[in-house]
């Protein structure tokens, strides 16, 4: 037998297993999650355990992000995706279908959906078309911003990494546990801090904070966008106007890519002020993590309403 | 033999690797199934439990009938329930009951694309015009029924319908076909997925695109010259390989039937056309990225000839941070033709042409397009055409600057004034017309239905 091909056999052989390395008990858990509050929570729950990416940065409009093959090769490699399941990640379909792993295809082992079993506001009753916009059929998808949801969705999470590192689960469920703990302490002290201002009225740019406002007690008096993913029309614009200054709304909310020019319009016109806000995780400086999102949050409205 | 032990080495190591492997799954599994009838042990011992303490309670006097629990979590003004009581195991009939789509298994969408031109009466009369036979009218150019969805874990389907107005035999009729039904088989190992059935073929940038999906009204003219006005769709296989490296490389390789008749037109898979096409991708930071793709096609024509196609396509977009749509694209492709044509002629003068030598025609062709979207909604550019034509001689050329407008991501309005010249070989026709040069104004609408996914990059 020729030794040189003996050789050459080993070293293919060498650089397959190299190229396609086994989820071995020492390997962390490679995760891709498809928006940067999932990615917060599936580090809160694995620590150290886990290598989590997003898709999507925090300071992006969850609802536009780009189709590039680099977001493929992220999930080429990942052992688990986690996705938001009610449409606001609609983009990642033809991210992970391109992407080769069959470890992550809806209804493998390494597939979460974030929203399962969680309690979804604004389901569209009634005729259902895209007359209202660029609805989401099944609900408000932005269920990350209210931290009661936590629970649930971390709960979803971790049956997700347990599936795919069972050795880890009870190392993972004591971490989800204390992430949780921290999270009901932080909650109640946001509470307090917001008690004040339970009742006032916001506008939102758009339809994204129903979650948010529901929880710590704030009210939702309208929206830029009358309907989603649509630009307002002038008579939209002139009636919210008109309705902020007889109930003398005090702010308007915005994300970092609202339209701007509409957003201060808005509030000059309708007598609140402008405050954008971060509508995840990394969508301001310093909001590092879920609980830091809340943190920031809960400072800057208060700053804003008193 | 040497030969014989050298395969059967590689396949040992082979399966030795994929057998240690896949070692870490097995025990994986084992550990799952273990983890699994602990938590069910945990359950039932909870269950029994609660079984002694309801026959340990007194029996309750009539009381009316409890409300079912809140299909949603309690107001701001009543009792909040902790993360803590969250956290606690719940029965989920008190949580909101998914509907909405998917409960059909499968997707439905329907795209319309109409168009419209107006041109000179000459090249109507010459029927040269971009929508040849379909001149100085607006008309459907394409409206498909998608159906696409899963068929099961292990693939997924895709059944595509159009209805055209198309012009044959110098007639104008209204065409209903089968675009596209192929399958994709979704699990296989190594990165690779393998799709058959009826479907576009990933050559170059631009031709395996719905018509909707173009960048502009019209293809570029490399194209509608090298694959004709149907693009390059054939049945067979694609097999699609994603390599485990540190950079995007897909690779694609099918075995068709060679069905194209501009290009091709053999149909047999005893001498079938293969294609390959290799794409990679590189982020230039957060705002910029551009890909770049090389293609390759051999087959045989109708009559039996070697015909060969290389291409090189280049795209780049621009996105600036905070914005949400791409300002500004940039892309182009060029697309070269090597193929024997048979030299037909009747040397006799006895009427029936023979074959009288095969010669070899080579033609090149390639376009390219920038555009610039300063407003979601706006969007503005221009496309160079230049090419030669893959079996005739002469060659043409055509600048298209467009305007789109596109209300919401369902609705989309486009006008372009398309400027093209041609070598005097195709200049006439036999009703006389003449289309050495056309002036044309493009207009299209296109509206999406139902579901439509997200366009690649």
């Amino acid at each position: 037998m020729n030794l040189r091909r003996i050789y050459l056999a080993c070293f293919i052989s060498v650089v397959a297993s190299w190229l396609e390395p086994a989820l071995s008990e020492a390997a962390n858990i490679r995760v891709v999650a498809t928006l940067p509050d999932l990615k917060a929570l599936t580090e809160a729950v694995g620590g150290d355990l886990v290598e989590v990416e997003s898709l999507a940065r925090g300071d992006q409009n969850a609802h536009d992000i780009e189709v590039r093959p680099s977001l493929m090769l992220r999930l080429r490699r990942a052992d688990l995706v986690v996705r938001n399941g009610l449409g606001l990640d609609f983009w990642a379909e033809p991210l992970i279908a391109g992407a080769h792993n069959p470890k992550i295809l809806p209804g493998a082992a390494g597939y979460v959906d974030a929203s399962r079993l969680v309690p979804v506001l604004g389901v569209p009753t009634g005729k259902l078309d895209r007359s209202l916009g660029d609805v989401h059929p099944e609900g408000d998808p932005h269920f990350t911003l209210d931290p009661l949801m936590a629970p649930q969705v971390t709960a979803n999470i971790l049956e997700g990494l347990a599936r795919v590192a069972p050795q880890q689960a009870g190392l993972l469920e004591s971490r989800r546990k204390e992430f949780l703990d921290r999270l009901q302490e932080a909650l109640e002290r946001w509470q307090k801090m917001l008690a004040p201002f339970k009742g006032t009225r916001v506008v939102t740019y758009h339809d994204n904070r129903l979650y948010f406002l529901r929880r710590f007690g704030l009210e939702l008096a309208g929206t830029v966008e009358d309907k989603p993913g649509i630009p307002p029309s002038p008579a939209h614009l002139a009636g919210l106007m008109r309705k902020m200054k007889e109930q003398k709304v005090p702010l308007l909310i915005a994300d970092p890519f609202s339209d701007r020019k509409v957003a201060e319009l808005v509030a000059k016109e309708g007598g609140a002020k402008l405050l954008i806000l971060p509508p995840a995780v990394g969508g301001a400086k310093g909001v590092v993590s879920y609980l830091d999102l809340f943190e920031y949050t809960v400072a800057a409205l208060i700053q804003a309403l008193r | 033999m040497r030969a014989p032990n050298w395969y059967l080495l590689i396949s040992l190591l082979s399966g030795l690797v994929w057998a240690s492997s896949s070692q870490p799954a097995l025990s994986g599994e084992l550990e799952a199934l273990k983890h699994e009838l602990e938590q069910m042990k945990q359950s039932m011992e909870a269950l029994q439990e609660r079984i002694k303490r309801l026959e340990a309670m007194p029996a309750p006097a009539a009381q009316s009938v409890a409300q079912p629990p809140a299909a949603s979590p309690p107001t701001p003004g009543g009792a909040q329930p902790s993360i803590a009581e969250l956290a606690r195991p719940r029965e989920p009939f008190s949580l909101y009951e998914r509907r909405g789509p998917g409960q059909l298994l499968f997707d439905i969408g329907i795209v319309g694309d109409l168009v419209g031109n107006v041109v000179q009466r000459s090249v109507e009369a010459a029927q040269g015009g971009t929508f040849a036979g379909r001149e100085n009218r607006f008309f459907p150019r394409e409206v498909e029924v998608n159906l696409f969805g899963r068929i099961d874990p292990y693939a997924e389907g895709r059944v595509r319908f159009e209805f055209a107005e198309e012009f044959e035999d110098g007639q104008r009729a209204t065409e209903t076909k089968l675009a596209e039904a192929h399958l994709t088989l979704l699990t296989l190992p190594f990165g690779t997925k393998l799709s058959m059935g009826q479907l576009p073929v990933r050559f170059g940038l631009l031709s395996h695109l719905h018509r909707e999906a173009l960048p502009q009204p019209d293809p570029p003219q490399v194209l509608l010259r090298f694959f004709g006005e149907e693009q390059f769709r054939e049945s067979g296989l694609e097999l699609a390989w994603l390599p485990p490296l540190p950079f995007y490389l897909e690779a694609l390789l099918g075995v068709f039937n060679g069905d194209n008749e501009v290009a091709f037109g053999r149909g047999s898979l005893k001498d079938p056309l293969l294609t390959g096409r290799l794409r990679t991708f590189f982020d230039l930071g957060e705002s910029g990225a551009i890909q770049v793709g090389l293609s390759g096609a051999t087959g045989e024509t109708g009559e039996g000839r070697r015909s060969i196609l290389a291409g090189f396509d280049a795209k780049y977009k621009l996105t600036p941070v905070g914005w949400r749509h791409t300002l500004f694209t940039l892309a182009g492709e060029a697309i070269y033709s090597n193929r024997r044509v048979d030299v037909l002629g009747d040397p006799d003068g006895d009427g029936v042409e023979t074959i009288l030598d095969t010669q070899t025609w080579e033609g090149f062709g390639w376009y390219a397009y920038g555009e610039i979207q300063p407003w979601k909604r706006w969007a503005a550019g221009v496309r160079y055409d230049w090419t030669q034509f893959p079996a005739d001689p002469g060659s043409e050329w055509a600048l298209e600057p467009y305007l789109a407008f596109m209300p919401s991501d369902f609705l989309r309005f486009r006008l372009g004034y398309k400027h093209a010249e041609r070598s005097r070989n195709l200049t006439r026709s036999q009703s006389g017309g003449s289309a050495g040069i056309s002036d044309e104004i493009l207009f299209q609408a296109t509206f999406f239905l139902g579901a439509h996914q997200p366009h690649p990059f």
